[in-house]
């Protein structure tokens, strides 16, 4: 026999199950493996809710306190019931409004329908158990996790759907499909590390890699550099502070389509800055960075610094801000000269800053898409191709999911190699501090 | 703390050196700045000037040379008649739709995200901060690898193509930031006015829009800076989840200029880039600090 706090775990367990299958069954997972393990689970943790439901009574509770939560419970099994009627064919006869999203409707119809079961049969365990007069003790395990903090669990619903349903099993679903030979539809056949042989061996893919290689650690080095520079310059107490620094952000309000499209008319060979050094006189001087193969990625470069560094410049302001004027003082009366002082004390100082810095750069660098497609669409030829491209070329026009699939993978893991070390830093550091 | 009131009291007269103010020093200073602010500047210039000229003037000049007359022509045609394949309505469809998607996104993914941020701060429960930590891992991961599955997600709903379904993807993809920011700053507003509201009987809502809401003004100012601004210049989800009709602007914008049918038009083109910057560019000026405010927020993850 159970003793009750297992079974009111199992119980609670059972039901979180329940909610986790019907998740997956309705948000589109369709796999067999879920599908038939979905029933399973659904009969299990029906069985052990009215099982439970019938033992409620002896368990120990706080009581009327919980009758009140049946309330509650109520409440949300008629909005989940609301929501199944908006399923059914007769209600959306007569509420035409409803027909326009029918679809979604029907999407969450077995959803709402359980969420409505599961609801009264809640209602129904508290209103039975807060009929009992039993003595105040410390709540058991039912009530922490149905009646305490309910409107938080509630109100953070859509974050755990979010951070589960969106971002974990998206995410798992992708890289499980990497290894699969999907084309026009996804598919379940395995064909183990195929695409990723392909990938590696396409040209385009290690364009790409060298590229975002290229792209990355140009504008690592040169917008930390240059974003440090200016956030150094405007601390000397400048005047017009806040004239120069809006001057210098503003670029970031702008998006990657509009920078690509200015600069590319910027770099246009027959009227930008070519025809107008040409036109005083440098008759054979050639800058067409966006129209040779072999420089086109310093063209993007040049408009993603400029939209970028600005930002880093923020970041680093603010670093500086928080660096203590004692500081300054006592480097200024022990004669230390002023970029010796920023070189070994500031900067060290400011590694924090820079790690974080250095890790938006690098979150921002690899999801880099709408640049290129606006400054140069990949081309010449293939020349400015990068990882982000590649995967929405294959996904949505070569028609070729698996590609699409194994290099995004690829760019997961990328940024799994840099945010690990980091996260682990940051964990290390507050374990420490 | 003696030593230095001594050090003070022989220090003869008070306060900083006075400066030159062209010393040699004040001219690196404000000359490097000034260069690169004109560097910044340019593009900007070009744009406005290039899209006030005629096309033979731009055949015949240089980019940065001030129009001989100013035509606005350019930008009624952006506005109103230019191409995307077949369609010829300008950019002004594109402009709705971009107004349709950003007013409810910012609207519901301000509310959510406002709320989860109240419940991390004020109410946690166990395993909270576990889907925390998961939501702002999120936002580092690269969304090549989360959109297909939800292309699936929206088209299982009947959403795909439409503006609903970009309405969801941009609520769900701004809330770790967006989260994180309002956790971030509920945490500071005082715990014992949060007590003192529940000993006088508030509950979780009523604490949110009693207190906590009309306290935290500010926060709500920057997150609707700083999802304008994102969703406005989003370019990927607009592409992905959208059809031609429901385009937002900045993919219109993008298949006017790079179409490859008929004659460019560069001072077209320059006009229809400006119209888009135009929004994000009105919110940065007119909220200044607020601006910087959101992006350092949104800088500080982890």
């Amino acid at each position: 026999m159970l003793t009750k706090v297992q079974s009111e775990r199992l119980f609670v367990g059972s039901v979180a199950l329940a909610f986790v299958s019907l998740i997956l069954a309705t948000v589109g997972i369709k796999s067999q493996l879920f599908q038939n393990i979905q029933y399973l689970i659904l009969l299990f943790s029906s069985l052990s809710v009215i099982w439970i439901g019938f033992k409620a009574g002896k368990f120990i509770f706080i009581t009327n306190r919980l009758r009140k939560q049946a309330l509650g419970w109520l409440i949300a099994a008629t909005f989940s019931a609301t929501l199944w009627l908006f399923a059914q064919k007769d209600i959306q006869l007569i509420f035409p409004v409803l027909k326009g999203y029918r679809k979604v409707w029907n999407t969450f119809e077995p959803f709402a329908l359980f969420a409505t079961v599961v609801c009264i049969l809640f209602a129904l365990i508290l209103f039975i158990v807060g009929s009992r007069d039993s003595k105040l003790v410390r709540p058991g395990f039912i009530e922490r996790s149905l009646v305490n903090n309910l409107s938080s669990k509630i109100a953070a619903l859509p974050m755990v759907f979010t951070a589960i349903g969106v971002f974990v099993i998206a995410t798992l679903w992708t890289v499980y499909h990497s290894f699969t030979n999907s084309r026009m539809l996804p598919k379940s056949e395995f064909v183990g590390l195929g695409q990723y042989e392909r990938l590696w061996s396409s040209d385009r893919w290690y364009i790409s890699i060298e590229n975002l290689a290229i792209y990355g650690i140009c504008s690592l080095i040169f917008s930390l550099f240059i974003g440090f520079m200016l956030a150094a310059l405007l601390d000397q107490k400048t005047r017009f502070e806040n004239t120069f620094r809006t001057i210098f952000l503003y670029p970031f309000a702008l998006s990657f389509i509009v920078t690509g499209l200015v600069w590319q008319w910027i770099l246009n060979p027959d009227y930008g800055v070519q025809k107008i050094v040409r036109s005083l006189g440098f008759d054979s001087f050639v800058f067409n960075p966006l129209y040779d193969l072999d420089i086109v990625i310093y063209g993007i470069l040049v408009a993603g610094l400029w939209q970028g560094t600005g930002f880093i410049m923020c970041l680093m302001l603010a670093g500086l801000r928080g660096i203590d004027q004692e500081i300054w003082k006592a480097a200024r009366v022990d004669g230390i000269p002023m970029w010796k002082t920023y070189i070994r004390i500031v900067i060290p100082m400011m590694r924090p800053v820079f790690i974080t810095t250095l890790v938006i750069i690098a979150a921002g660098i690899i999801k880099v898409y709408d640049l290129v497609v606006a400054q140069t669409s990949g081309g010449p030829g293939i020349s400015s191709e990068v990882p982000a491209k590649y995967v929405y070329d294959y996904m949505f026009s070569a028609q070729n999911l698996g590609q699409g699939f194994a290099a995004s993978t690829m760019m997961l893991v990328s940024v799994l190699i840099v945010l690990i070390p980091f996260a682990y830093l940051e964990f290390g550091r507050r374990k420490h501090g | 703390m003696a030593d230095s009131a001594v050090v003070h009291s022989i220090d003869g007269p008070s306060g900083p050196k006075p400066r030159k103010t062209l010393s040699r020093r004040n001219i690196i200073l404000y000359g490097t700045l000034f260069v690169v602010a004109v560097y910044y500047l340019i593009p900007l210039y070009v744009m406005l000037v290039t899209s006030v000229k005629g096309m033979p003037e731009i055949r015949m000049g240089n980019i940065f040379s001030l129009p001989l007359e100013i035509t606005f022509e350019p930008w009624v045609k952006a506005w109103s008649q230019a191409c995307t394949g077949l369609n010829c309505d300008g950019l002004s469809r594109g402009f709705w739709n971009s107004v349709k998607i950003t007013v409810p996104s910012v609207v519901i993914s301000i509310a959510i995200a406002s709320i989860n941020g109240y419940a991390l701060a004020n109410w946690r429960f166990k395993g909270a901060n576990l889907f925390f930590t998961i939501l702002i891992f999120g936002a580092f991961i690269p969304y090549q690898i989360m959109i297909y599955p939800l292309v699936i997600l929206l088209r299982d709903l009947g959403l795909y193509t439409k503006l609903p379904g970009l309405i969801l993807i941009h609520t769900i993809f701004g809330m770790p930031i967006l989260t994180l920011l309002f956790r971030n700053y509920f945490t500071t507003i005082p715990e014992e006015l949060f007590k003192a509201a529940r000993v006088d009987g508030a509950g979780f809502w009523g604490i949110y829009f009693r207190v906590m809401m009309p306290m935290s003004l500010p926060i709500f100012a920057v997150a609707i800076v700083l999802q304008v601004t994102g969703i406005w210049n989003d370019f990927l989800f607009g592409v992905i989840y959208t059809k031609p009709a429901n385009y937002p602007m900045t993919v219109q914008l993008n298949n006017i200029v790079n179409s490859v049918l008929g004659v460019k038009e560069y001072n077209v083109n320059m006009a229809a880039t400006l119209l888009t910057g135009l929004v994000p560019l009105a919110i940065y000026f007119i909220s200044g600090k607020l601006f910087v405010r959101g992006i350092a927020a949104g800088a500080v993850k982890g």
